[in-house]
């Protein structure tokens, strides 16, 4: 009895605290969507947050905005990173073992830094006054710093989707390196033996063995840029703010009248999230990609 | 080695002697320390550990009451003075909020330093202890009680609720080696824009700076300041009276920094712009910013500040105790500390901070006043005369909002 449940016991105060405090803020959250919010007197459930949200062009503006941002950062580190690990694998194939490893930890490096970070070394990078653009006027390729493209802080979102796709892509790739090296070296070999060169290879063999993982990482990414703060915060324009920007905005703006409708923005991120995580899930299920495969 | 378990015995004997009183009827005590003599108050906050909630992004504010003020209230009143690092004052605000839905009586703020628009929704919920600020001498000594800046907040009446810490007034700041004479009003602002694009931007409101930018721009295009003194909701007309300044606002957007096309978010950004030479100006409502900014090397030398011909806004922030702040008796002692004539000159410093004294000059004794006046404000800063004469009032926090939301309809969405 001990030795079976002991484990779950071992577990419960990390457990209870996450579902206090994790669950206990969504709830919180969402009793004050609703209106709820004793401290200043009101008590009673409405759904009129809800309502103005859906009524509001700012709300739709700002969730087509983020749906575009999400959906191109992902594609596009889902495409590099996909690339990455395929040269990561044929690195291996064609190798000694030492310097594969060393990319292997250069690609883990990205993984280290905060988004926070990240975004802000894309704003010294390139804004029109940044590194990159001086370093352009310094070798004479643009007369002025102006000239250089804007790429921070623009309206379509260049510099999120940049930041996003400098550090997912090594996310995706370290998602699918794992995969890949499971096709063994003699699969390889089979393959030469019936006549197949590199690029049918890849074709036939490594895309097919990696879809399942590309597509659950690709998910990870989505939900994760759909829902983050920091970067856009950062590297967004005024107007229009993706969803979680919009959300601060309205929760900072002073008066507490604003706040269920923040929260409500919250609510709704966060209901958007957890249905595309079912998918997610629905898929790798079907596909197996958490078991694996032998 | 000697002297561990003799600190220990005592820290014990301090926790348990803390809990003793509070057991026997905090409420009751904490109502007779609005009335008590001060000796008595004094009494009662030795050996109390005193919380003070503040803004935290700023190493110079902090450093100032981490080295400068800790220690000697330590050392002059046996208080432990920690202070607590908020991200935002808007912040302070919502944990009250929450530790009055949870009932918690027995809060961890004592003291919090909250600004007009925070003020007055602490006040609305009933967030703030009560009418202290008689209760401290150097309140009654140094301060005039009823000058508009100590009496309102914002608009918003005080009644005692907090006791002024310092002044602030909005200033521009520019290069004077790249523009030697910079535009003193908003007309010669929207002309030097037209001649400069690109080289100006203001950080998007609700950021704090750039929603007073927004409100200069409001005072000088809609014709003075005193029409708004009173509620907004008074004044039939609010929409149409404010027309000439998003007309304003619009009508340099298209020369501003990128256009208009964004702005910055805060007014790190904007500094960051000015710092790294893309735009020509950036605003402050810390007199005193561009002079440690270039004290730290990151603005050029030569870097000024300077007022509008019609003045600029000014605002006194407060220190506040929370309803349910654990040692009261301790807060009371550590506010009239911050308020003495020697913690803030003090911070008068640029090297400290570079805050505007509360106090009030003439008050002073000649040591005293001298001793403020020869504090060093840095070839940046304006002199306090320059800056007392041309201050304009602020407006109420309902205003506020209005303005800020307007903003986001009628100039970024434009």
């Amino acid at each position: 009895m001990w030795r079976k449940s002991k484990p779950y016991l071992l577990l419960l105060p990390a457990a209870g605290t996450i579902i206090l405090l994790f669950f206990g803020g969504i709830f919180d959250g969402l009793l004050k969507s609703f209106g709820y919010f004793p401290a200043i007197g009101e008590t009673q459930l409405t759904l009129a947050a809800y309502d103005r949200l859906l009524h509001s062009g700012s709300f739709w503006e700002s969730m087509a905005l983020t749906l575009r941002i999400a959906a191109l950062s992902s594609l596009l580190s889902a495409v590099i990173g996909a690339l990455l690990a395929v040269g990561l694998f044929f690195l291996t194939d064609s190798m000694k073992k030492a310097t594969p490893k060393a990319w292997y930890r250069l690609f883990q490096l990205p993984l280290t830094i905060p988004h926070l970070v990240a975004g802000y070394i894309i704003v010294l990078l390139f804004m029109q006054s940044g590194f990159v653009s001086r370093l352009f006027v310094a070798f004479g390729w643009i007369d002025d710093i102006t000239d250089f493209p804007v790429l921070v802080n623009d309206p379509f979102g260049w510099g999120i989707i940049l930041t996003y796709a400098w550090k997912e892509a090594p996310f995706v790739a370290l998602m699918l390196y794992p995969v890949l090296s499971r096709i063994q070296g003699s699969w390889r070999e089979v393959s030469r033996v019936f006549g197949a060169g590199n690029w049918q290879f890849v074709r036939e063999v490594v895309v097919p063995v990696m879809i399942p993982a590309w597509v659950i990482a690709t998910f990870i990414v989505f939900v994760f840029t759909f829902s983050a703060f920091e970067v856009p915060y950062l590297l967004g324009v005024t107007y229009p703010s993706v969803l979680p920007v919009y959300s601060y905005q309205l929760y900072t703006s002073g008066t507490l009248a604003d706040r269920p409708e923040a929260l409500a923005v919250n609510m709704i991120l966060a209901a958007f999230t957890i249905l595309l995580g079912l998918v997610a899930y629905y898929f790798s299920k079907r596909w197996n990609v958490l078991k694996g495969w032998s | 080695m000697k002297i561990y378990p003799i600190t220990a015995v005592s820290v014990l004997a301090l926790a348990l002697s803390a809990c003793s009183s509070e057991q026997a009827g905090s409420a009751t005590d904490a109502e007779s320390l609005l009335t008590d003599d001060w000796s008595v108050i004094q009494e009662a906050a030795q050996g109390q550990e005193v919380n003070m909630y503040m803004w935290g992004g700023n190493d110079n504010i902090n450093t100032y009451l981490d080295k400068w003020v800790a220690p000697r209230m330590k050392e002059q009143h046996g208080i432990e003075l920690t202070r607590v690092p908020m991200n935002d004052a808007q912040d302070i605000i919502n944990q009250l909020l929450d530790e009055k839905t949870a009932g918690k009586s027995d809060g961890s703020m004592d003291i919090i330093w909250i600004n007009g628009e925070n003020f007055k929704a602490a006040k609305d919920n009933d967030l703030l202890w009560g009418d202290f600020t008689g209760q401290l001498p150097n309140f009654n000594d140094y301060i005039d009680a009823d000058a508009p800046e100590v009496s309102q907040d914002f608009g918003e009446p005080v009644e005692g609720l907090e006791a002024p810490w310092g002044k602030a007034q909005f200033v521009f700041v520019h290069d004077e080696s790249k523009h030697e004479t910079p535009p003193k009003s908003m007309a010669e602002l929207a002309d030097w824009v037209q001649e400069h694009p690109g080289q100006f931007t203001y950080p998007a409101p609700p950021d704090f700076t750039g929603s007073a930018f927004v409100r200069q721009v409001l005072y000088e295009t809609t014709g003075g300041h005193e029409q708004y003194q009173q509620p907004a909701a008074e004044i039939e007309d609010l929409e149409q009276r404010l027309e000439p300044m998003w007309q304003y606002l619009n009508s340099i957007e298209p020369y501003l920094w990128r256009e208009g096309e964004t702005y910055p978010e805060s007014l790190a950004k904007q500094d960051q712009l000015f710092a790294s030479g893309e735009i020509g100006m950036t605003m402050s409502y810390d007199p005193a910013l561009a002079a440690s900014e270039v004290l730290k090397g990151r603005f050029p030398e030569s870097t000024r500040t300077y007022l509008l011909d019609g003045g600029t806004l000014a605002n006194t922030h407060f220190l506040s105790i929370p309803f349910n702040a654990s040692d009261k008796a301790g807060a009371l002692v550590a506010i009239n500390e911050l308020m003495s004539p020697e913690a803030q000159t003090a911070k008068l410093s640029p090297e400290n901070w570079g805050d505007l004294t509360a106090l009030e000059l003439e008050k002073l004794s000649p040591e005293q006043q001298q001793a403020m006046n020869e504090v060093n404000l840095g070839e940046a800063t304006l002199s306090i005369e320059e800056l007392e004469q041309n201050r304009l009032p602020e407006l109420s926090s309902d205003y506020i909002d209005i303005i800020e939301k307007g903003w986001t309809e009628h100039v970024a969405k434009e």
